[in-house]
This record gives structure tokens, sequence and C-alpha cells, in this order.
């Protein structure tokens, strides 16, 4: 196959839904071994257009491919060559968390058990306990060692630290390195800041069903904004804080004032020497707030 | 573990094995009572014979000789109901269950085609619907002969076999249903609905007149005219329900590849 060719690429794709939220124009590509997180809130396209790309649904308009295959052509070859975790599935009930592993497996036509077996010890799972008896951590476990079983050249995963312990999420992401390491290409969906910063090299941003941006994870952590709120003995005037370098929106109300700033916060505490300070807060915004701040000020907004 | 097909008898051992139970059971409580009508038959005639036509027509006619007394008794309404029951469950079930229990995505991750998962499916419950037929005739031919019941092997297999054509005709319908819309209660409903209203309007169709040709749209019809454990399968009437089922599994699997999947 022509090493060329994108590990998977979306042109265009949209998805219609009567009014319900789809995904609209989504144009992007991920290179081979890259790993690239598909980040949003919930509700955002993230599930339909993985969905998409499995041929679980079809698209209004657009295509998707992974690695040159078309997703609705050649769908079963995608199949054979991707491992993929839901963000929300069932398992048998039934069945023990071995049985389920091999059903899908030889549905995959290959004896996996070793792999089975190192996968679940890594990821320190029984495998002869009942899936009806396994918590909502162990089950997405099941999911994910059936994702990464056979080895596949492309893990289409969401969601996938969902209900795991830190423990265990550090077991994913050693196996995510691994997978890397192999040449794979990694595709995974969050809606977690940290954990996309933590193991992405590149991440594509959607929100309501659109392409917000697609960036380098570097880049996107330099244009990170802080939020940082000061609790003033004597109210400061407003503006007073406008023209220090790198804060983007003051904004007062009452004894407080909410800061917005990118870049180094040396410039206001400077600023902020000259007032009485009886609190400062300092974090780190959640996803939601980037998008509101820094992305709905862009040319959509 | 190997198939689709494997999978899905396996998951319904259990199951299963209580069909069997009941399968039993209700014949050998439909055989043990022979006896006790054939000492009768005089009056249970005369009450036969006071129903109206149609009612007669649905029940049978012969309720004294053995064969008109499965007939009455077991395959005019008791049996294809209860391989209804299961093939409607397990047609409903196939996709659509899967699908609710959000198992499918899963499922068709895997280099497995939706038609190849549709197909064994279907093989699934024809399968376990022909073993729960032959469980039936089995335990009419072992339990017969002690109540006084003897009849030919050939007349039970063809009224059994009739049975299980009609149930896989609805069988298959609810495949179609639940394989298209994705849930199994609609599968259910419209499914059990279809029987329901075909068996109303094949009774109805013996005492109105003029509605011949409405009773021809009933599968019913083609299940009980002629017969068949009296006067053995109809090909007709075998071809007619078993196009039925087939038909249904082509618009399952049409229905099935062209849809959206719910997450």
């Amino acid at each position: 196959m022509n090493p060329s060719v994108p590990a998977l690429e979306v042109e265009r794709l949209t998805k219609s839904y009567g009014r319900a939220r789809g995904v609209v124009d989504l144009t992007f590509s991920v290179e081979r071994g890259e790993v690239f997180g598909y980040l949003g809130p919930n509700g955002a396209g993230k599930t339909t257009t993985i969905r998409i790309l499995l041929d679980f649904i079809r698209p209004t308009r657009g295509r998707a491919s992974i690695l040159g295959l078309d997703s609705r052509r050649d769908a079963i070859a995608i199949h054979r060559r991707v491992g993929y975790l839901p963000g929300e599935f069932g398992l048998y009930e039934r069945l023990t968390a071995h049985e389920q592993l091999t059903y899908l497996s030889s549905l995959r036509g290959g004896d996996d058990e070793r792999s089975i077996r190192e996968l679940a010890e890594r990821f320190d799972l029984d495998l002869d306990v009942r899936i009806a008896s396994l918590s909502h951590g162990n089950k997405q476990k099941v999911g994910l060692i059936q994702a990464f079983v056979h080895r596949p050249d492309v893990l289409i995963l969401d969601e996938p630290t969902q209900g795991l312990d830190p423990l265990m999420q550090q077991a994913f992401y050693r196996l995510l390195h691994e997978a890397r390491e192999r040449g794979g290409t990694v595709f995974l969906s969050s809606h977690v800041m940290p954990e996309v910063e933590h193991v992405c090299d590149r991440v594509g941003i959607i929100r309501d069903g659109r392409l917000a941006a697609v960036e380098d994870i570097d880049d996107l952590k330099g244009k990170a904004l802080k939020l940082v709120e000061v609790r003033l003995a004597t109210p400061a005037p407003s503006g007073t804080f406008d023209r220090v370098p790198g804060v983007r929106e003051a904004v007062a109300f009452g004894d407080r004032v909410r800061i917005t700033m990118a870049g180094p916060i040396d410039p206001l505490v400077k600023a902020l020497a000259s007032h009485e300070v009886l609190d400062l807060q300092s974090r780190e915004p959640s996803l939601e707030e980037v998008f509101l701040t820094f992305y709905a000020t862009g040319d959509d907004g | 573990m190997g198939s689709v097909l494997t999978k899905t008898l396996r998951g319904q051992r259990r199951a299963l094995a209580w069909w069997v139970v009941g399968l039993v059971a209700a014949c050998v409580l439909t055989t043990a009572f022979y006896p006790t009508i054939s000492k009768n038959a005089a009056s249970f005639q005369k009450l036969l014979d006071s129903l109206p036509e149609g009612l007669r027509k649905a029940f049978g006619e012969n309720f004294a000789s053995p064969a008109g007394y499965l007939q009455a008794r077991l395959f005019s309404i008791f049996a294809p109901v209860l391989l209804l029951i299961y093939a409607i469950g397990a047609g409903s079930r196939a996709i659509a269950g899967e699908e609710e229990r959000q198992s499918l995505d899963l499922l068709l991750s895997t280099p497995v085609r939706r038609r190849r998962v549709l197909l064994d499916k279907a093989l699934a419950m024809i399968t376990a619907t022909v073993g729960l037929g032959a469980v039936l005739a089995l335990a009419i031919v072992v339990t017969g002969p002690p109540f006084e019941i003897s009849i030919g092997v050939a007349d039970v297999v063809a009224a059994v076999t009739g049975c299980v054509l009609l149930a896989l005709a609805f069988g298959g319908i609810a495949l179609a249903v639940g394989a298209g819309t994705g849930r199994r209660s609609v599968a259910v409903g419209v499914t059990a609905g279809i029987a329901a209203g075909s068996y109303l309007i094949d009774i109805l169709a013996l005492s109105v007149n003029g509605l011949g040709w409405l009773q021809r749209l009933s599968p019913f019809f083609y299940y009980r005219d002629p017969e068949s454990i009296i006067r053995g399968l109809d090909p007709i009437d075998a071809i007619v329900l078993g196009a039925i089922a087939v038909i249904s599994v082509a618009i399952a699997v049409w229905a099935f590849e062209r849809r959206d999947l719910s997450a």
C-alpha cells in the first residue's frame, strides 16, 4: 500500500439528522504513526464522525477513508485493519470476559489467545468472571483489550479512558505508546483536555458538528488561556488590568475581578502588587471555556 | 464459539431447554386426555356439531379420531402459537436485540458483513424452530400409542412441518421489522399484531361469505387448509409459507444493509 496515503482522511463530511445535531463539512486527515486527538464537548459530533468511519452510519455528503480504503465500499477491509472501541457498548452479560474476547477475535479469523492473556494481565482483568458481574471500569478494559488484541494498523478509540482508574489509564497510555512504536496510528476522541495534551501529537477540535481547529498540541498549549480570579480589598476602577500584557479580558463584579489571560502570569502579578489582594485563584480553563473564550471570538463567532 | 450462528444458538441453550420441556409437557397433557375424549366421543361430537360452521371448521370436524383429536386440540391453535411465540421472539431479538443492548457495534467492527450476521441469525432461528418442531413430532409419536393414539409418523411430520413453516413465516417478518427498525418491541408488537389479525381474518372468512379473497392474504389460511395431519401437507401451501419466510429474510437483509445503526 502506498505509504503516502494518510492513515485516515475525511473530506467535506456531512451528516444531517433533521434538526438534531450531526456533523457539517468536516475536512481533515491523520498521518500514519500519528496520535490524533479528536476533542470536543459531549454531543459535538465525535461519535458521529467515528461511526461514519466504520460504516455504521452513512454520510449525507462527503467521504471518509482509512488507509486509502473507502469507508462505504471497503468497510470490511477497513474493519480488518482497525481496532475500535465504541464510546458506549454492551457486552454479552452471560459470557465470561474470556468467551467474549475469544468470540470477537474468532470473528476476525485469528487465534489471539496469547495476546488476550497478556493484555488481561496488563489491565489486571480476571478473564474468568462473567461480564454481568464486572464493574463499569472492568467492562471498559474488555472493550480496550478487544481493540488492541489483533495489533491493528489503526486504532479508533471513542472516549477510551472513561471509567478507568488512574493506574489503568497509565497502562492504557503505555499501550498507546507501544502501538505508535510499531508504526500504528491512533485516532482517539476525548472531552478531557489534560488527557489529550498528555498523549496526542495533534488535535482536531469539534464544536456543534463543525471543525473549529486542527492544531499541534504544542501550539494549542501556547494558546490555552488561564483564568485568574482575584478579590481586592478596595474595588479597582474598571479598565485597570486591560492593558496588562497577556490579558484578554478583565471583568469586575463587586470586589472581584475575573481575568482571562494567555502567556506568562508575571505581568499580572506585578500589576496586582499595587493593590491589596485578599485572595487569588488561578486555574486552566476547561475545554468548554477554551471554546467559549477563544474559538467563539474567531471568524464564526 | 466460531461463528455468529453457533454463538447465537449456544446463547439460547438454557431457553431452548425450557422450550423442550414445555412442548413435551403440552404434548403429554394432550395425548393423555385422548382416552377420556374417545370414550365420550358421541357427546363431544354433538357439542361440536352445535357450533357455528366457521368455528367447527377452525377446530376440525372429526373430533373422535386420533388425527381429528390432535388437529383440534394441538394443531388448530396450541402448537402453532407456541412455535410462533418462539420464532417471533428469536426473529425480533436477532438484530434489534443486539442493537438495543449496544453489542452490535462491536460485532460489526469485525470483518463480518452485516448480511452475514443477519443470515447467521436467521439460520439460528430456523435451526432452533425446526429443532423444536422435531421435538414436538417426536413427543407425539412417542406419547401417542400408550394413550390409544395410533397415527402415522408421516402425518405427524406433515402437521409439524406446517407448524414450523408458519412459525418461520412470522419469525421472518419479525426479523425484518427488527432489522429495519432496530427496535425489538416494535418487531414483537407489529408481528404479533399481524399474526393475530391474519388469524382472525382466516377464522372470519370461514363463516362470512365473500371474504374468500381476503383469506388468501392470511398465512394461517395456508397452514390450516387443508389440515395437514388429516390430509397431508399441501405442497403449494408449504411453498407459500416458505416463500413468506424467505422473502422476509431478503427484505431484512436489504433494510439492514442500507440503514444507519443506532449507537
